[in-house]
């Protein structure tokens, strides 16, 4: 312990002016999301102002509030703290000289650290933060990622020194114990994952960290490797210690540039304060590691795939077993959790398995974030005891926008699936309410969709996806995932064959024979669209028309008011596709890609109509409706 | 292969990373960092120093979808294809970025002024749809707005 008492000496006194600010402080959010609303811009602002305005202003990693980004704190010395929003760069000067010394109302979110003030609530009071229990993500946006000694003075790498004296196998069963299952989408016990390495026999043992966040759609990984990369850190180091692994790769997708630099800052700080490398603080654990960036590839989400990807390979997943366990980098004996499971161990470890027990579900202790998107009124990122249900978490982040229904869910990326509104919202959020359903909750990410979106053009974009992301390897998932696509595209354009439903259900058993999850669960959206959108799924395929007006095959743009803003719209118009003859003004529809420009300028002008109205369907098709859902007959055997 | 100035700076580049050591895609980050894209003769410098074959990094380097074999253009688009940017008219934005510039993506227009590139979702949805242009979130982007953004880009470029 006499090690970390000196490094939490230091510590203590480099975060003393964060706990006890002598003059204002301006703590300014700086993640990925906030520098997309100009943060940094806000930070060079603020920073020239506090010279002059005597206040100091740091850098702080991510609250979650997307929707509100650029977020700054402001701690006075002599008033409560403060959480602002939209601090743009502009607004930053009008805005330091009135939360400098007082509250500046147009930019407050919440008071921070004591009750209601001048009309501004308390921070628990706002519905976005009392769903929250914020255990994992408890440093995010109270301290500086790239300070050490912030995270240190808030007891950081303590539990690491704590479970290095705890005997191994007592350790791995408190995880165990915890329930405590990889928070990836996955769901398998983490301690028992961390068991199957120790009682690995082989030498050198490994680490590795998926951080390779894929999911389109989640970016809760983002957040937490942005705003408390030394969490991370600490979770591996107490794997390590628990597993008897001498080494660890951090495998970053190259999307997160912020989480690469992060991250490697904090192995370089722990480095060099002897928290990495022979003997970890003096507990004897001999702990490297290193942070791989990757470079674009969804399949690196499985730790197989992402396993030879760091063995200088393409990132093609591969059969088990061989499990990681007993083969994985390099040949070795290999334990892959992902981010959040890594930083939910340390939070688990640090606040004890009795305290971890009081939230959650019987199944599922402890909690779980969620990023949401889509068609909510805000976007961003929270953290929820399991158990929250879907529309527990949907009202506290203000509901679907513009008071519009909600439609439907599609949670945990492009092979968790899509459900009804109705039927998502009253769901828990843990993986068994999902199941039955046949679907998945995914790793965290929840995008919403309001009654404006079309499932069919969804399919579209998920089809494509998972075509384009296989890696090629099974020929089930490979082409299956062409003939899908295929598939969704004549949908879209109104054109399905009667035989579709049962053609796509052939491909979805046969996929189940893929070696990796990216093939077994790639039909998971579509049998999910089915089942539950079959109306939408008839109106493409019998009525050859889409219900939202989304599809672009079938509709067509019309002028229905020859009004001087149609000028404008066939000025926007990329393709010149608004043509005036004889006077009157029309849409060329050979010409038109349907992008909507024009119905931008010229509203009430511009009308989308369905393109075959009137037309009746195609006898053909509509025996789709009424065509058995079965396996198809081979017309020509192979 | 021939030794000369391409090829001594390339290995100059890499010549910490080791074979058998999970170096391959920390080296072609490195030469792309440089370069801008992979030249051809930096795989076979890659697959010397790594000990690979030239078809096992040529393989790599096409499966990821971050390496580019042609040279970056001045002003790069990306075009995020995520769900929220979908469900929100991204594709409309996609439709419009090739309409104006008549080109698809990951290519480049004459001289290599405007590209456009496919990217993944990163997270910043509350911007959806959006377009990346050098590395700079745009967005939340109407039809309207990308015609003008990518009309402005072309004048500039």
């Amino acid at each position: 312990m006499a090690r970390y008492d000196e490094l939490r000496a230091a510590a203590d006194a480099a975060w003393q002016p964060v706990a006890e600010p002598r003059r204002p402080l301006f703590m300014v959010s700086i993640n990925t999301s906030s520098i997309s609303s100009g943060a940094r811009a806000t930070l060079d602002a603020l920073r020239a102002l506090g010279e002059t305005h005597g206040f100091d202003v740091m850098q702080t990693g991510d609250t979650g509030l997307a929707f509100a980004e650029p977020v700054v704190r402001v701690v006075r010395p002599d008033g409560p703290a403060v959480l602002y929003g939209n601090v743009t760069a502009g607004k930053a000067e009008a805005f330091a000289a009135l939360a400098a010394r007082g509250i500046a109302k147009d930019h407050a979110i919440a008071i921070v650290d004591g009750p209601a003030t001048d009309g501004v609530p308390a921070i628990g009071d706002l519905d976005w933060f009392k769903i929250q229990t914020r255990w994992i993500m408890r440093n995010c946006g109270e301290i500086d990622p790239d300070s050490i000694d912030h995270y240190i003075a808030r007891d950081g790498y303590k539990t690491f020194v704590d479970c290095a004296q705890m005997d191994r196998d007592e350790l791995i069963s408190v995880v165990t114990g915890s329930t405590l299952r990889g928070h990836s989408g996955s769901f398998f016990s983490t301690g028992t994952k961390w068991k199957f390495l120790k009682d690995a026999t082989a030498e050198p043992k490994f680490l590795v960290c998926n951080a390779d966040e894929g999911d389109p759609g989640a970016w809760v990984n983002r957040v937490l490797m942005e705003s408390d990369p030394h969490l991370i850190l600490e979770g591996m180091l107490i794997a390590a210690y628990a597993s008897g692994a001498t080494y660890g790769w951090i495998y970053i997708r190259d999307e997160y540039p912020l989480a690469v630099e992060r991250m490697t800052r904090a192995i370089e700080q722990c480095r060099e304060r002897g928290i990495l490398g022979e003997d970890a603080l003096g507990t004897g654990v001999r702990y490297e590691c290193e942070v791989v960036r990757g470079a674009g590839a969804y399949v690196c989400g499985d730790e197989t795939g992402l396993i030879s990807s760091i063995n200088d390979s393409r990132g093609m997943p591969r059969i088990k077993p061989p499990f990681p366990a007993q083969q994985g980098v390099l040949e070795k004996p290999t334990n892959v959790n992902n981010v959040e499971t890594y930083a939910a161990a340390a939070t688990l470890l640090r606040i004890g398995a009795d305290t971890y027990s009081t939230v959650g579900t019987e199944a599922n202790r402890g909690t779980k974030l969620f990023t949401v998107s889509g068609a909510t009124a805000r976007t961003g990122c929270v953290e929820v005891p399991f158990g929250t249900t879907v529309n527990e978490l949907l009202a506290a982040v203000g509901g679907i926008r513009n008071g519009r229904p909600f439609k439907a869910l599609q949670q945990g990326g492009p092979l968790s699936g899509l459900l009804p509104g109705s039927v998502a919202g009253p769901l828990p959020l843990e993986p068994e309410p999902f199941r039955p359903l046949g679907a998945g909750m995914g790793g965290g990410g929840l995008v919403f969709l309001d009654d404006t979106s079309c499932v069919i053009d969804l399919n579209v974009m998920t089809a494509w996806f998972l075509e384009d992301e296989s890696c090629g390897r099974c020929t089930t998932c490979r082409g299956a995932n062409q003939r899908m696509l295929e598939i969704w595209k004549r949908t879209a354009r109104g054109e399905a064959y009667e035989r579709d439903l049962a053609l796509l259900e052939s491909l979805a058993q046969s996929m189940q024979y893929s070696n990796c999850f990216h093939g077994s669960l790639s039909p998971t959206i579509m049998r999910n669209t089915i089942a539950h959108f079959r109306d939408e799924y008839d109106a493409h395929a019998i009525e050859h028309r889409c219900p939202t007006k989304v599809c672009p095959e079938l509709i067509v743009f019309r002028v229905v008011e020859q009004a001087p803003a149609v000028e404008q719209a066939a000025d926007i118009c990329p393709t010149d596709a608004i043509v005036r003859e004889d006077g009157q003004w029309q849409v060329d529809d050979a010409k038109c890609i349907r992008c909507r420009a024009c119905k931008d300028v010229a509203p009430d002008a511009i009308s989308i109509q369905d393109r075959f109205a009137g037309e009746a369907p195609s006898p053909a098709v509509r025996r789709a409706a009424v065509a058995p859902l079965q396996v198809p007959i081979m017309e020509r055997p192979l | 292969m021939l030794e000369n100035e391409a090829t001594l700076e390339i290995q100059h580049l890499i010549r910490d990373f080791k074979p058998g050591d999970g170096d391959l895609l920390a080296a072609l980050h490195r030469i792309q960092h440089h370069y801008g894209y992979i030249p051809k003769i930096a795989m076979r410098v890659v697959a010397r120093q790594l000990r690979l074959s030239e078809a096992r990094v040529y393989g790599a380097v096409t499966f990821y979808s971050e390496f580019r074999l042609i040279p970056p253009p001045r002003t790069l688009i990306g075009w995020c294809s995520g769900p929220a940017c979908r469900i929100n008219g991204g594709d409309n934005v996609r439709k419009i970025l090739e309409a104006e510039l008549g080109i698809a993506m990951g290519e480049n227009t004459d001289g290599d002024r405007l590209g456009l590139h496919l990217a993944q979702c990163n997270g910043t949805c509350e911007h959806a749809p959006q377009v990346w242009v050098n590395g700079d979130v745009v967005g939340p982007l109407t039809s309207a707005e990308t015609v003008r953004l990518v009309r402005d880009l072309k004048d500039r470029a």
